[in-house]
């Protein structure tokens, strides 16, 4: 009995924690999410913007010592602009049905962010801030991390502000009349280009907001990050339904706490290999995703 | 004029064109001995993750070549003196293919007498083995390029060709009397656990086939997951180990440790293990900080005694011990540091082994007598490699660098550092 009820803390205390760290993968997932449901175009330089974000707001907090609050917002505003940039760079001037050519234009994008960081830093892991690190809820036979509880507000707020851009705005309108019927919306005034430009910023504000959250809750920043952040992005946002935020946020907090759960009873060898087949599985089962328009097959 | 004055001509004019002739015979030789120099190739990890590695080795080679030629280059075998020229060092992104790709190329379109590289045991491996095994088998048509390589530390590797040679400390020897050493000062300390990334080839099998044998033959007790195969011997248990503790293991790229951290914090262990490279040891130490994991001792891999620790963990790395192969604590280490800093690198382990193999590139050259010319590549390379063979010890930075003769693997001097109040301490020399 006793080593069920240790069991069952354990495991429940992995979930727990997968479950607040998953917050990072829902915001990453929303990004993908809602450049794919404006463009129908999978930016795979997503992730790669918002670490970068990260990086920037770490030089701004070495360079001037701001407060912590100050990171987040500079990490924000470095990825909006970085998403714009990857815009203009990887979709903007590529043919509207080229998806192949912005696809790899993207994955260009990614490994050109990398090497940026890695020339600029050698690669090597810099000391990140972290806000509310010393603090340890203890309850019961479970412990809160202070720090994870903190990365789950922010992106809650942050999910809560972006459902609000998009349903309350006239960039929301904008953004999802595009995403709905391209042509009509140019045909009611919407200029495509600058809809799109507002959504990769937008989209790229959010990374920033994870790209310091992820960074924070781990404590160091290090280029080795993107390429599993960008794949669990990838995996949360087919998982969540591709174009549905309320999926993305619900699978990333579901990959989370999976992964956590794998990870405690069957190892590191394994983990990464369950949370793939989970992603075979929708794509076997139910290509739509969760939340995702359904998707028919031939 | 007199007759005499003509005769006085004619002597001078022999005496002369005597000495013309043989200024005009002489000068193309020596044009030709100061246009030679001895080349040498290197690579390294210049890009990706680990950057720093190759960045650190390259600017520890090129500073090392620079002092020696600043004090007259080497002697070739017609006595005359020639320069060490660094072709150029190349990315081999710690890449496997990539690897034998510049050696390939390095072999069959330069001039290079020593290819000196690489950054990754894994890549190591794949690139010896398309080397020729035994020197002179006909039947084997590797190539025949000598390699010096500065770190990649995973035991065992010297063996698989003789054309492959290595300056990296002995792991095994290292860590031997660094629980020696730790059990006889903490006599209070009794239990121990830890955690490695899984896909990096020399954390891995230094964790699980050396570090934690050598605890346990030290009188240290495993509290880990049950392992009833383990034991004192290198690998003894070392399949059963890495099956069993998998649930404490992780990725160098993970994000997150918790799993981990509250498994050995279940456990309890005086002494807890991180064998891990900088980024995944720093973010395992943070999260073993958060959850308030407090062992009486922390002990880290080798190549975690670096800059890069401290520029990830500094607070959390605090009390960290490693056994190192490199430590500015001689004249030659100090004054070699300070030179290599002012180049843009940092002296560590594995760069400061690139500092001495470009000494000990200038001893092959000078035993072996090479010509160093376009037309005698090959002979020098073999002549060069016979001789890097013949070599059995060489003064290091820290101490003499010997070699075993019969495995090809290096032995060299080490003492155990620490972090301690925000950098790198060296708390026991056991030089003697």
């Amino acid at each position: 009995m006793d080593d069920f009820w240790f069991e069952f803390v354990e495991i429940t205390q992995s979930i727990g924690d997968g479950f607040l760290y998953g917050s990072t993968y829902a915001l990453i997932g929303i990004g993908f999410t809602l450049i794919f449901g404006a463009m129908g175009k999978l930016n795979i330089a997503y992730a790669a913007t918002a670490i970068a974000g990260a990086y920037s707001s770490l030089a701004i907090f070495t360079l001037f010592d701001v407060s912590l609050v100050i990171i987040f917002i500079v990490s924000a505003i470095s990825a909006a602009i970085l998403g714009y940039l990857v815009y203009l760079t990887c979709f903007r001037f590529i043919p509207v049905h080229n998806h192949l050519a912005a696809l790899m234009a993207s994955v260009g994008g990614l490994f050109f962010i990398d090497e940026v960081i890695v020339h600029a830093t050698r690669g090597s892991p810099l000391n990140f801030p972290s806000m509310f690190s010393e603090a340890y809820f203890e309850v019961g036979p479970y412990g809160i991390r202070g720090d994870l509880l903190f990365v789950f507000v922010i992106g809650l707020i942050s999910t809560g502000v972006l459902l609000y851009v998009l349903f309350r705005t006239r960039l929301g309108l904008a953004t999802r009349a595009v995403a709905q019927q391209d042509v009509a919306a140019r045909l009611c005034g919407m200029s495509i280009h600058s809809t799109n430009s507002a959504t990769f910023a937008v989209a790229g504000l959010l990374g920033g907001i994870a790209g310091a959250m992820t960074a924070a809750a781990v404590g160091i920043l290090s280029p080795v990050m993107m390429l599993p952040l960008t794949i669990k992005g990838l995996i949360v946002t087919v998982i969540g339904g591709l174009g549905s935020i309320p999926g993305a946020i619900i699978a990333g907090l579901f990959v989370g706490s999976f992964e956590n759960v794998v990870m405690y009873v069957r190892g590191i060898d394994e983990r990464d290999m369950y949370v793939v087949a989970l992603l075979f599985i929708f794509l076997i089962f139910r290509p739509n995703g969760l939340f995702g328009k359904t998707i028919t097959r031939d | 004029m007199s007759r005499r004055g003509t005769e006085k001509m004619k002597k001078f004019t022999r005496l002369a064109s005597t000495v013309v002739l043989a200024v005009a015979v002489t000068m193309p030789l020596v044009a030709s001995a100061a246009d030679r120099s001895v080349k040498v190739l290197g690579w390294g990890a210049k890009s990706g993750p680990l950057k720093s590695f190759g960045v650190n080795s390259e600017a520890a080679l090129r500073s090392a070549i620079a002092q020696i030629n600043a004090a007259g280059g080497v002697k070739l075998g017609d006595g005359s003196s020639a320069p060490l020229e660094v072709v150029s060092y190349e990315d081999s992104a710690c890449k496997k293919d990539q690897n034998i790709a510049i050696l390939r190329k390095t072999a069959s379109t330069t001039d290079a007498i020593v290819g000196m590289g690489a950054t990754c045991s894994g890549s190591c491996q794949a690139m010896y083995g398309v080397l020729q095994k035994k020197i002179g088998d006909t039947s084997d048509s590797g190539v025949q390029m000598p390699i010096l390589s500065d770190t990649c530390i995973r035991p065992g590797l010297a063996k698989i060709s003789e054309w492959a040679f290595r300056n990296v400390p002995n792991e095994v020897a290292m860590y031997d009397k660094l629980f020696t050493w730790l059990r006889s000062e903490n006599p209070d300390v009794k239990t121990f656990s830890g955690g490695t990334e899984t896909d990096q080839g020399h954390s891995f099998i230094t964790h699980t086939a050396i570090i934690v044998q050598a605890a346990i033959r030290h009188g240290f007790e495993w509290v880990g997951p049950s392992v009833p195969e383990l034991g004192p011997k290198v690998k003894q248990g070392m399949k059963e180990l890495q099956a069993a503790a998998k649930t404490q293991h992780w990725l160098m790229g993970d994000t997150s440790y918790s799993v981990q951290a509250r498994k050995i914090k279940k456990q309890n262990p005086d002494m807890v293990l991180v064998s891990s490279h900088p980024f995944s040891a720093c973010g395992f130490l943070k999260e073993m900080k958060r959850q308030k994991v407090k062992p009486k001792l922390l002990v880290g891999l080798t190549s975690s005694a670096s800059q890069e620790t401290l520029n990830g963990c500094m607070s959390a790395a605090e009390g960290l011990i490693i056994p190192t192969g490199f430590a500015p604590i001689t004249p030659e280490a100090i004054s070699a540091n300070e030179i290599v800093s002012k180049a843009g690198g940092f002296l560590d382990l594995h760069s400061a082994a690139a500092w001495e193999n470009a000494y000990l590139v200038k001893a092959a050259v000078e035993k072996a007598g090479i010509s160093a010319t376009a037309d005698t590549v090959a002979e020098d390379r073999r002549k060069f490699r016979d001789a890097l063979a013949s070599i059995s010890g060489i003064a290091g930075l820290i101490g003499p660098v010997t070699r075993d003769g019969v495995t090809g693997e290096a032995s060299k001097p080490y003492v155990y550092v620490q972090v301690v109040n925000g950098e790198w301490k060296v708390i026991h020399d056991p030089r003697g």
